[in-house]
């Protein structure tokens, strides 16, 4: 058997295994969910040979998710979501435990395209996916197995957007698990998650100081609120941009200053964006930049900062240090962090463990709520009581107990608590 | 971050050392200031600092001023490409990262072998050195400038005991040094040291911080800031009252650690995190240091533990008697250093920039053998100086102001 995955899978060396073993070792020690609650859970017997494909940044924490959903008795195909995320050592890891792996770190975009190919061609049952990039792929390629997919669930804001759309196109033919939409997921991954650590290899990258700097988010969903938060924390003054008048007006609560984006960007020292879109930063906004500014990008696509348009503008294009592309405008030096790509991913480790131990715990039941009941097609949400399961068991890892309610304390506050629940976390 | 193809490419640290000097407007503005006397000209310089870009900026700026530079770095904290860059550029460089403690002494001997007269130093290793096994080095020196809180401390120690022969200058106790080096510089690189070796997150965690001067309040800030609770231990009643009124919990040693996801230690004293406290933690603590290196956190005080594997990049097991495992940063190393770049470009923009003012100062002035603070003057230049780069005016005070405030 092990054989014959190493032969299928494409990894870059299959003699770095024994240091991501340990790196999937440390993402179990730190996922007590996943390693415990989710663990059972899953191991009731829906996922036994069912084929799930994982196209997931392919890293430590990803790994752990692919094993636990293998020792459920799930043929697990994994691929990345990002040719530059994926860690050689780790993929190295799992096919030793078994698992096919197509990746590795720094490949082409034709090769990635490919090794999301192969996946399809397993004609998997489950997706679990991030961005929607495999799913997309196999509803447009391969239209056969696309129809014989029994169920994906969507890791991304980006991911469920485009799935919606699919949705509305008439072209979704399974049920789609919107984790994304999960409390457990965005509330955490999206804020705590990408902000902590999008701060973290913006300051690993370069060296430079928090305290001080005018700091520049555009774009304030979760990703913006959490790295503006963290920015914050550590002392810079933060300016957020956006589109969206409710959200301006978050930031504006939240302490913040709101501006345009020129206005915003002939402040900043560093600016990142997060607004799951695209050129976010581009030509037109070039002339207000300040000399030596920092810029990154936290969103989904790689698109966000322009950097083509950057390089056609620039008259030098110069790597200074590792990740840090320096662009020199005229006489006014730039600074790209990552080449533009997620720079919590493409230039740190990616979000901490433990919260990707909430994500992933998110995903992992998805796919079971997938196999173990008869949906229908089009977007489902993530079931509440599934999000408050994954919360408790977080909550008991760490020792914290609830309080609860006596039927004399008002017998619909629990019911309203739930309403608001997927009135404010629902509709991201 | 840097992979290894990169790890000790001279070029790599040229364009490392170029990119820290564009955020350096203190430095570059205390080198125009010392030029003007020339105090430096043919001065032999000695170097003791963490080699890595910044350090070399103010190499580069001493050697530039017409000196002739030698540079001491430690086996655990130095960058190989940027002592390259420096060696390509002519400075006598002494530092391999991960010598062994033997070469390391040597290598020191080699760095006192060039007999500054002038001599940067941190945790006054050197110049303790020179004053025991290297007299001969004593009598050309005329002068140290100290950088740490746990250098200045055996210097005045050693003047208390009238043992201390030459002029230092303690850089450490500048405000423009002391308020932001080690709050705000230890505090954020610190915590994203930890955070940057473990990719764990800080929100929700449980954080002890042992000792509470400025480093342990950047620290508690930070890890608060991120979304930690944070519990100070100290043996000050003032600092522990001053953690009190910053809303973090107070508790002794050995009662917060039983609680604690991370432990990070700021006394920059020995002894200040030993084993029986280690023993007391829970199972997959993490144990960081950001004070001073060994012993401030010495495990092998107290009951027995045994070193296991190391799992990730800079951290290790350590074992206790009862079968738990705690994980240790760097060795027990300052983790800033050990499992990051350091401080920041620009808090070490402001440290350097005083290490170069505080040179010229010794050069220019016969002062008395003893611990010297910086003048006031030259501190708030400094200061200025990094104010006037990010475009920030201040006021200066009235007629009625000065007036007010020398009544009685």
């Amino acid at each position: 058997m092990s054989e014959t995955v190493a032969s299928r899978s494409r990894i870059k060396d299959p003699s770095q295994a024994p240091s991501g073993h340990q790196a999937i070792e440390w993402a179990r020690r730190n996922s007590p969910v996943l390693d415990g609650f989710v663990r059972k859970k899953v191991n009731d017997g829906s996922l036994r040979g069912k084929r799930v494909a994982v196209v997931v940044h392919l890293e430590a924490k990803t790994a752990f998710l692919a094993t636990v959903l293998a020792d459920a008795g799930a043929h697990v195909v994994a691929a990345g979501s990002n040719p530059w995320s994926t860690r050689d050592n780790v993929a190295a890891a799992l096919v030793e435990r078994g698992i096919e792996v197509h990746s590795t770190r720094g490949s082409t975009n034709e090769m990635w395209e490919a090794d999301l190919s192969r996946v399809g061609d397993t004609s998997p049952d489950y997706v679990i996916d991030d961005g929607g990039e495999l799913t997309i792929r196999m509803a447009r390629d391969k239209p056969k197995l696309y129809a014989q997919l029994k169920g994906v669930s969507e890791e991304t804001t980006t991911g469920v957007v485009r799935l919606r759309e699919l949705e509305r196109l008439g072209r979704l033919p399974m049920p789609v698990v919107a984790a994304n939409d999960a409390a457990l997921k965005h509330m955490f991954d999206n804020r705590f998650g990408t902000g902590q650590s999008t701060v973290q290899a913006v300051l690993a990258l370069t060296n430079l100081r928090m305290a001080g700097k005018r700091f520049v988010v555009v774009g304030y969903g979760w990703v913006g609120r959490g790295i503006a938060a963290y920015a914050h924390a550590l002392g810079a003054r933060v300016t957020a941009v956006e589109v969206d008048p409710i959200r301006a007006l978050e930031a504006h609560s939240d302490g913040h200053e709101v501006a345009d984006m020129t206005t915003a960007l002939s402040t900043a020292d560093i600016a990142i964006t997060a607004t799951g879109g695209i050129r976010a930063i581009t030509s037109r906004h070039f002339d207000a930049l300040k000399p030596h500014v920092v810029l990154a990008n936290a969103g989904h696509h790689d698109h966000e900062v322009d950097v083509p348009a950057l390089i056609g503008q620039a008259d030098s294009v110069d790597e200074v240090r590792p990740g840090v592309t320096r662009y020199r405008l005229g006489s006014k030096p730039v600074y790209v962090l990552s080449e533009g790509a997620l720079v919590n991913i493409a230039g740190g480790l990616g979000h901490p463990v433990e919260i990707m131990d909430l994500s992933f715990s998110v995903q992992a039941l998805g796919c079971h709520y997938l196999a173990s009941n008869d949906l229908s097609p089009g977007i489902h949400q993530f079931p509440l009581e599934l999000d408050k399961a994954i919360a408790t068991a977080k909550l008991a890892s760490r020792g914290i107990t609830l309080d609860h309610l006596d039927e004399d304390q008002t017998d619909t506050l629990s019911e309203i608590l739930d309403a608001d629940t997927y009135q404010s976390w629902g509709n991201e | 971050m840097s992979s290894d193809a990169h790890h000790a490419d001279p070029a790599v640290g040229r364009d490392m050392i170029d990119f820290a000097a564009d955020f350096m407007p203190a430095l570059q503005a205390a080198k125009a200031k010392v030029a003007q006397g020339g105090t430096l000209q043919g001065k032999r310089v000695g170097v003791a600092l963490t080699l890595e870009p910044k350090t070399a900026c103010l190499v580069e700026a001493i050697a530039s001023l017409g000196a002739e530079v030698a540079v001491l770095g430690s086996s655990n904290s130095t960058k190989p490409a940027v002592a390259n860059a420096l060696a390509d550029s002519g400075v006598k460089v002494f530092a391999e990262a991960g010598s062994t403690p033997e070469r390391s002494a040597e290598l020191r001997e080699l760095f006192i072998d060039h007999k500054p007269e002038l001599l940067i130093d941190d945790g006054a290793f050197n110049v303790r050195r020179i004053h025991t096994g290297r007299r001969d080095a004593l009598e050309s020196l005329d002068g140290v400038a100290e950088e740490t809180t746990s250098g200045v401390r055996p210097l005045r120690n050693m003047a208390a005991a009238g043992q201390l022969e030459v002029p230092c200058v303690a850089v450490n106790d500048a405000r423009t040094k002391l308020m932001f080096d080690n709050v705000y510089g230890t505090g954020q690189s610190v915590v994203m040291a930890i955070l940057d070796s473990t990719n764990l997150q800080m929100q929700g965690k449980s954080v002890v911080v042992v000792g509470y001067g400025k480093v342990g309040r950047g620290i508690a800030a930070a890890a608060r800031g991120l979304g930690a609770r944070v519990t100070v231990t100290e043996i000050d009643p003032v600092e522990a009252l001053a953690a009190h009124h910053d809303g973090l919990n107070v508790a002794t040693i050995i009662e917060a650690v039983t609680s604690a996801d991370f432990v990070i230690t700021a006394s920059g004293i020995g002894h200040s995190l030993i084993a029986d406290h280690v023993a007391a933690m829970p199972d997959g603590a993490i144990v960081a240091v950001g004070g001073a290196g060994p012993p401030e956190f010495d495990p092998s005080m107290g009951v027995s533990l045994v070193w296991g594997d190391t799992v990730r990049d800079h951290i290790r097991e350590l074992k206790t008697p009862d079968g738990k495992t705690v994980f240790v940063l760097s060795n027990g190393y300052c983790a800033n250093t050990s499992a990051g770049e350091g401080n920041p470009i620009e808090i070490m923009d402001l440290s350097l920039a005083l290490q170069l003012r505080a040179i010229d100062y010794l050069a220019s002035n016969n002062l008395p053998a003893g611990v010297h603070l910086l003048p006031r003057e030259i501190d708030d230049e400094v200061a200025a100086s990094q104010l006037a780069a990010a475009g920030l005016k201040i006021d200066t005070p009235t007629e009625a102001q000065v007036n007010a405030a020398e009544q009685w």
